[in-house]
This record gives C-alpha cells, sequence and structure tokens, in this order.
C-alpha cells in the first residue's frame, strides 16, 4: 500500500516529519492529479456538447418560435439569445458562470437553475437506487457462480447476464409497466410529483428503477464473475487454495479484494449507462427527471440547457470515476 | 438524430402495449358521447389532468411561447381572456362580457364583467386589461397575435371598458381577443409573472415542475364552479399519459390522440371523447410560381386525394373529410359547397389540358412536428402514383422547415390547431401580401370578397359574403385540405361536462363536475 506507509510506534519521536509528509504529500498530489483529469475531462465534455449542439440542423431561436412571429422576431431573438455571437464566446461565458453555480438562461426565458432545480436530485434518486441494487445484485450473483465455477449456476447466470445486458431498458420497461401495472394493477403506471416535484409515493420508483437496473445488472454481473476469475489464477488465491482455506472465505477474503478495482470501473463505466438509460425510462414513466429535460432541450437546440444537464450528469459521473480512481489507486499504488 | 429514434422506439414500446391491451377492441364507433351533464351537478372534488408538455420547454409568461399544453391549460385556468372560444358563436364572453363594433368597424369597445376581481381581492380596471394588450402586443409574436392593432390604439375608458383602434376594417376583431389577452394586473414585474393573480375560475396553490395544483376561485365573475381543485400533471409523452389514465392515477386526459383512444376504446371505465374540427393538415401548393401556379394543376391535385381513406388510415379514423376550406368548424362553415371527390380521369385531364410535366418527381416537404403529418405526405405520395404523379417525400427537421420550406416551397404539408373561423384563414393566410400566406396565393376576387366580409357589419349580408369567399377559396386556393383530425380526451366515467370545443376550447374545465 502505498501513501499509507506509517512506521511502527516506536519509532514515531524519532522518525523525521519529511519523509510522513513527502508520502502524504505525494499521494496528495497524485489525487489531485486524478481529480484534475476528471474536472478537465467534464470541461472538455461539455466543449464538445456545445459544438455538437451547433452542428445540428437549426437552432433555438428557429426551434422555439412561435408561428408568425416571422424572419425579423427570429432574427431579434438569437440576437437576444446571443446566438450570433461566436461559439467559443458562448462557451467561455457559460463557463465562467459555472463555478457559481449559474448555469445561464434556457431559450424559453427560464434560469436553468430553476429548470434542473426538482428533476435533478429526483434523477440521483433514481440512478442511486438503480446503481446500488444493480452493484449488490451483481456482487451477489458474480460470488455465487464463481463459487462453482463451470458449474450450472455459473452457466445459467452468465447466459442471463448476457441476455438482460443484451435487453434495451425500454423493452424492461414496457414489460415490467404491462405486468406489475396494467395487467395486476400491483403498481402505480407512471409517476406522479407532490408539492415539493418529487415522486409522491416511493412504488413510483419500482418500476423506473428496475427497468435501468435489469440490464446494468447483466453487465456488471459478467464483469465481477471475471474479475474473480482472474484473481484465481494469482499466486496468493491459489495459496490460500492449497492452504486449505474453505472456498467462500478464499472467494471473499482474497479474490474480492483483488477483483475490486475492475469491479469498481465497470461499476462506474454503468453510472453513465444507467443515466443515458434514464432519457429513456424517465419518459416511459413520465418520471420528473432530468432525462425528460434533456430530450426536449435536445428538441429545442436550447444549449444552455443541454450543458447543464450534462454538467449535473457529468459531475456525477465523474465523482464516481473518481471514487474509482482512488480505489484502484488504493489497491494498486502507483503502479495504477 | 438519436433522440428521435429513441424516442420512436418508447413509441412502439407504448404502441405495442397499447396493442396488447385493447385486443382487437372497438374502433371509433365504440365510442360514447360520455361528458353530457345527466342530473344535477354535483359540487366537489379534485379532478386529476393529464396534459402533454415538456420539462425543458416550460414558460409560465402568460403572453410568452407556451409550446406546452400543461403550462397553457393553467395559465388559462388562472387567468382570464377577454373573450373565449364559444360554442354557438365562436366569440363567447369571457372577462369581458360586451362588445361593440363602431359604424366603420375600427374601433371595438370591449366592456369587462361587473364586479370582475382578481385573486387577491382587487378589482379589475380597464387599465389592467390595457396593460395586458399592450404587453402582449409588444412580444416578439405580438404583431401575429393582434394584427392591425397597434399598441399605442389600445386604450382605456372609463373603470370598465377597453378600446381597441384597428388599422382596417374588421367585422371579426373579438376573434383576435379569445386565445391569448391574459389579463394582468397593471405593472405585474416581470419576476412575478409566474405566481401574479389572475381573475379565472381557479387560483394557483402550488406548482412545481410543470405540474399545478389550482383551487377554486368562489369569487369567480363567471360562477358556477363546482370542482374544489384541479392537479395538472404534465405528461413528456402521451403513451405515458394514457398509461396513467388507464391505471386510473388521472381523471382526464387532455388531447391525448388516436392511439390512446383506440387503447381504451374496449375499456368500460374510460370514455373517449371527440371534438370535431381540432386539428387542420392541409397540403399547401405553391401558387405564386413553380409547377403548382396553373389553378388547374391544383384542382388536379385536389382530385387525386381519396380523402376517405387519408381519414381512415391517418387519423385512425378519428376525423372527418374536408372540402378544400378552410376554417372547417365555424358557424358560418360553407356546407353547401359540393363537396370535391378523388376522380382521376378527371385529373390526368387537367393535368393534361395544363401541359404539367409528369416525367419529373416532385418533392413533398413534411415534418414529424404532430402526430399523422409525416403519414399523411407518404399516404398522399402513394395515392398520387396512382394517378401517374411522381411524388418524392421529404422529412425536415421543425426548425429548417420553418426556416426554409415554409411560406416558400412548392408543396409541403403544414398544420393549424385553430380552426373555427373561415376569416381567421383567409385573412391570415390567402389574402394577397398576407403575413402568412403559405401557398403565395392571389386572387383578386378573393381579395375582394375578404375585404367586404371584414368590412361589412351587417350579420346577413357578411354571411352571404362570406359564402362567396368560401367557393372561390374551394376553387382556386393554394390549399389541399383532405380531412380535420379530432381533438381526443379520455375521461374517467365519473367526469361530466367536459370541454367539447376544438383547438384551445379543450382547457375551458371551468364547469366540470364529478359524479359519484
Amino acid at each position: 500500500m502505498a501513501g499509507a506507509v506509517s512506521a511502527p510506534p516506536d519509532d514515531r519521536t524519532a522518525r523525521p516529519g519529511p519523509t510522513r509528509g513527502t508520502g502524504a504529500g505525494r499521494a496528495a498530489a497524485r489525487i489531485g492529479m486524478l481529480l484534475g483529469k476528471r474536472v478537465l475531462m467534464l470541461a472538455v465534455l461539455l466543449a464538445v456538447v456545445f459544438a455538437a449542439v451547433q452542428l445540428l440542423p437549426g437552432d433555438a431561436a428557429s426551434a422555439t418560435s412561435e408561428r408568425g412571429e416571422g424572419a425579423a422576431g427570429v432574427a431579434a431573438r438569437r440576437h437576444l439569445l446571443g446566438l450570433n455571437r461566436p461559439l467559443w464566446e458562448r462557451f467561455q461565458q457559460w463557463m465562467t458562470g459555472l463555478p457559481t453555480g449559474d448555469l445561464g438562461t434556457s431559450a424559453r426565458g427560464q434560469k436553468v437553475t430553476d429548470l434542473l432545480a426538482a428533476p435533478f436530485p429526483n434523477t440521483l434518486l433514481l440512478g442511486g437506487a438503480a446503481f446500488v441494487l444493480t452493484m449488490a445484485a451483481a456482487l451477489v450473483l458474480g460470488c455465487w457462480a464463481a463459487a462453482r465455477p463451470g458449474g450450472r449456476l455459473d452457466r445459467a447466470i452468465g447466459l442471463g447476464s448476457t441476455a438482460t445486458f443484451a435487453l434495451p431498458e425500454f423493452i424492461v420497461a414496457v414489460g415490467l409497466l404491462l405486468v406489475l401495472s396494467l395487467w395486476t394493477g400491483w403498481l402505480p403506471a407512471v409517476t406522479l410529483t407532490d408539492g415539493g416535484g418529487a415522486p409522491a409515493d416511493w412504488t413510483m420508483l419500482v418500476m423506473p428503477v428496475l427497468a435501468l437496473a435489469v440490464p446494468q445488472t447483466g453487465w456488471n454481473t459478467r464483469i465481477v464473475r471475471a474479475a474473480l476469475a482472474d484473481q484465481e489464477r494469482t499466486p496468493h488465491v491459489a495459496a490460500a487454495h492449497l492452504d486449505g482455506l474453505p472456498r467462500r472465505q478464499v472467494l471473499l477474503r482474497h479474490a474480492l479484494p483483488g477483483a475490486l478495482p475492475t469491479i469498481a470501473i465497470g461499476a462506474a463505466t454503468s453510472t453513465g449507462m444507467l443515466l443515458g438509460g434514464a432519457v429513456v425510462v424517465e419518459t416511459l414513466f413520465n418520471y420528473p427527471g432530468i432525462g425528460t429535460v434533456l430530450a426536449g432541450a435536445l428538441a429545442d437546440r436550447d444549449t444552455p440547457v443541454i450543458a447543464g444537464v450534462v454538467a449535473c450528469a457529468g459531475a456525477a459521473v465523474s465523482l464516481v470515476l473518481f471514487l474509482a480512481d482512488l480505489i484502484r489507486y488504493r489497491t494498486l499504488g502507483d503502479r495504477s | 438524430m438519436d433522440l428521435n429514434r429513441r424516442q420512436l422506439l418508447c413509441m412502439s414500446g407504448g404502441l405495442g402495449a397499447a396493442a396488447l391491451l385493447s385486443g382487437c377492441g372497438g374502433g371509433p364507433g365504440a365510442d360514447s358521447d360520455g361528458g353530457g351533464p345527466d342530473g344535477p351537478p354535483r359540487k366537489g372534488g379534485t379532478l386529476r389532468v393529464g396534459a402533454l408538455g415538456r420539462a425543458s420547454a416550460i414558460t409560465r409568461d402568460p403572453h410568452g411561447t407556451q409550446g406546452n399544453e400543461s403550462d397553457y391549460l393553467i395559465i388559462a385556468l388562472v387567468h382570464d381572456t377577454l373573450t373565449a372560444p364559444g360554442r354557438k358563436d365562436n366569440t363567447a364572453g369571457r372577462l369581458a362580457t360586451s362588445w361593440q363594433a363602431s359604424e366603420d368597424l375600427r374601433t371595438w369597445r370591449f366592456r369587462l364583467a361587473e364586479g370582475a376581481t382578481f385573486h387577491d381581492g382587487t378589482p379589475v380596471t380597464a387599465e389592467d386589461a390595457v396593460w395586458s394588450l399592450r404587453r402582449l402586443r409588444n412580444t416578439p409574436a405580438g404583431a401575429a397575435r393582434l394584427p392591425g392593432i397597434q399598441a399605442h390604439r389600445i386604450t382605456a375608458e372609463g373603470k370598465d371598458t377597453v378600446v381597441l383602434v384597428s388599422d382596417r376594417p374588421n367585422a371579426e376583431l373579438p376573434l383576435l381577443t379569445r386565445l391569448t389577452t391574459f389579463v394582468l394586473k397593471k405593472d405585474t414585474p416581470e419576476k412575478e409573472l409566474a405566481q401574479a393573480p389572475g381573475t379565472g375560475p381557479f387560483r394557483l396553490d402550488r406548482y412545481r415542475g410543470g405540474n399545478a395544483r389550482l383551487v377554486r376561485n368562489d369569487h369567480w365573475h363567471g360562477g358556477g364552479i363546482h370542482l374544489d381543485a384541479i392537479e395538472v400533471t404534465m405528461f413528456e409523452s402521451p403513451q405515458a399519459m394514457a398509461n396513467a389514465m388507464l391505471a386510473g392515477q388521472i381523471d382526464l386526459a387532455s388531447n391525448a390522440g388516436a392511439v390512446a383512444a383506440r387503447t381504451a376504446a374496449g375499456r368500460q371505465d374510460i370514455q373517449v371523447l371527440r371534438r370535431p374540427n381540432d386539428m387542420a393538415m392541409p397540403i399547401v401548393m405553391r401558387a405564386a410560381d413553380g409547377p403548382f401556379a396553373d389553378p388547374k394543376v391544383r384542382e388536379a391535385v385536389k382530385l387525386i386525394v381519396d380523402r376517405e381513406a387519408m381519414v381512415k388510415q391517418v387519423l385512425s379514423g378519428y376525423g372527418t373529410v374536408a372540402n378544400d376550406i378552410l376554417g372547417t368548424g365555424d358557424p358560418d362553415y360553407a356546407k353547401a359547397v359540393p363537396q370535391r371527390h378523388r376522380d382521376l380521369a378527371r385529373a390526368r385531364r387537367l393535368l393534361g389540358e395544363a401541359r404539367f410535366d409528369l416525367s419529373r418527381t416532385y418533392e413533398l416537404i413534411t415534418t414529424e412536428d404532430i402526430a399523422g403529418l409525416a403519414e399523411s405526405a407518404t399516404l398522399f405520395a402513394a395515392q398520387a402514383r396512382e394517378a401517374g404523379l411522381k411524388i418524392k417525400v421529404t422529412k425536415q427537421e421543425s426548425g429548417t422547415f420553418y426556416a426554409r420550406t415554409w411560406l416558400k416551397g412548392d408543396l409541403y404539408t403544414n398544420y393549424w390547431g385553430t380552426n373555427d373561423s373561415v376569416v381567421f384563414f383567409a385573412s391570415k393566410t390567402m389574402t394577397t401580401g398576407a403575413g402568412q400566406n403559405e401557398a403565395g396565393w392571389s386572387d383578386p376576387q378573393f381579395d375582394a370578397a375578404c375585404a367586404k366580409v371584414l368590412g361589412t357589419a351587417d350579420a346577413a349580408r357578411r354571411r352571404s359574403a362570406l359564402r362567396a369567399l368560401q367557393q372561390i377559396e374551394h376553387d382556386r386556393s393554394g390549399y389541399l385540405l383532405w380531412g380535420m383530425a379530432d381533438g381526443i380526451d379520455l375521461a374517467a366515467r365519473k367526469v361530466r361536462n367536459l370541454p367539447k370545443l376544438p383547438g384551445y376550447g379543450r382547457v375551458q374545465l371551468e364547469h366540470v363536475w364529478l359524479a359519484r
């Protein structure tokens, strides 16, 4: 373990501080670099978003214009929205507001922070719940499969996880909707909100969470299973087996810790896919999250709103990626 | 675009669900008339309404561009317009109870309802209405919303009279004050527009992210409100709204569309309400120049379309055949003009006489802005092929369409949501030089007919002028109007006295009541 090198207690006074300072400093620098990398990537992503919206046909002034506004009216609105200024200038201006929490104004004159204030926490709740469920299920299923490699259960889980990963969210969603709501009436079909803008009832979360979690569970189960298989081949796990330790103990105490960095990376990529899937799932269940905001903003070519959604979602994904980096770093040290 | 594919996937998923659910449920014939008030209205209860809207397009400004039906619904329940769409005449009173024109039909005086107050108790004055109308006129789309009326020619006369002076005689001016003339308090700051007290039948209780709860305004000048409250939920997709209806989470799905109606047709607990003349989807042929400039060619094209098949396939039967005259919901719509039917022999003859080049392929430009529009273009192209006219359908993204094709193209589809006035279309889209003359049509006889209608005060004489106008429109205009789509609402059995008017009339929920 690098960075956390600690001297024996009796040496504490004798050893000069700088050694520890250097170790901690190196770790801090390394973590800072990882964080910087994620922040930089987010900034690049936002620049790409600005450029990509620019490449779409039409712009916000024409997409949100009212019939009868006329070319002059649209031109005036284009000027008002600042769309006649160079892309780089608009990006720069938007980015300067970002650290202060100012995400700009939508093409229809609403503050982007207001547009996202209620939906973003809802998406975090949905994505977070789906993420926890996915990871818990993937770890259990992956370990279960790895316990008897090549066994009947292993093959069944392998097959099942591949199949579910191949299912698009909307197929899962429509299936759930039919079975759990419209045929049986067990769960509400769509999400309605309370006065605070959050889902009115927890049962409304069940289907959206499942629709997102099922395909991702397939993906993560495969990763957990593969990472454990890799660990089985390492000398220390082989040694543990030779020592005659129980399978379960070897799996959980010796193989799993080494597999964590790989699993963490898989989980981190899942975050992105969960948020991507949210666009479809939220629309289908009328879940009031940022996915629905994004879908509409794209149709409106509403760059500040799109960038605002990307910034929020990107920050969440970056945070998870950063945590995955930390896990890798903790496990593998500077070899990472 | 990826989004569209995804939306399409969502939709097909929804469709799949719908088909599975309805099985082979009956067609439009199975619908009930519902909605009629049977027995004395019952007071109380909360109506849960679903309306379409997108989170990104939310607008709270009553004079803004309301892209969302949900926003418009909320605004129209909280705020009153001067006048509103009506049943017998197409203009009914709202905040203004009566109106009168001067001899020359240029100056119109609107008298405000006696005792009308804002939700905070302040009486409504003409000053408030003038301020609101001027604000509306000064929005970017103001010239299209109040055409011919300059902002400074909107004035107050005493406490309760608003005076509008038009640049030209306009016998139909009150039509213009129906949809967006929401009255707010004078000098309402921009920041407080969303929460500003209105004069409407319901007060805003709470609002969040496109969804709102509204409670009854016991002091409404119109009276007769039975509901305690209305809860509006915004739905991103019609499929989700239909599912909420099927699962009993809402009592009314406003403007749910034909697919949802088919889904619900087999359900005993849901009424399917059809509001005729809701949406026009005409095919526009450029009359000014290009291949369709010859009136014979345009008539031939109008004879090629199989109107019954269009209504049946594009609208799933939820609509009616039309006769190339726009404004089909007008009480004075010319039903006497003989219905044009498919006549391929005559169409070929006309094309021959006009020496129309049948060896070329013509491009029909369409968008996917509303359900069925692109399908109408595709089906029409297939029908045209049977007459030897080759048409290729090109889909354009909405923004591109309005920038490049609208008002300019040779052949394109379009849609209009307010269809209860013949004059509205005539003056706005067909007279020479009109701002939205979509076909570039110019016909001196038609212009004269339109001026006559707008300049005639006598009702009977105006009606006969209107008939002449419609005949010319039927014969020569650049519009092929094959049919009219119904507006379709789904409602629970207990909901009574639902809106019957097309278009924006769908928001008139103030007299709805809930049976036990």
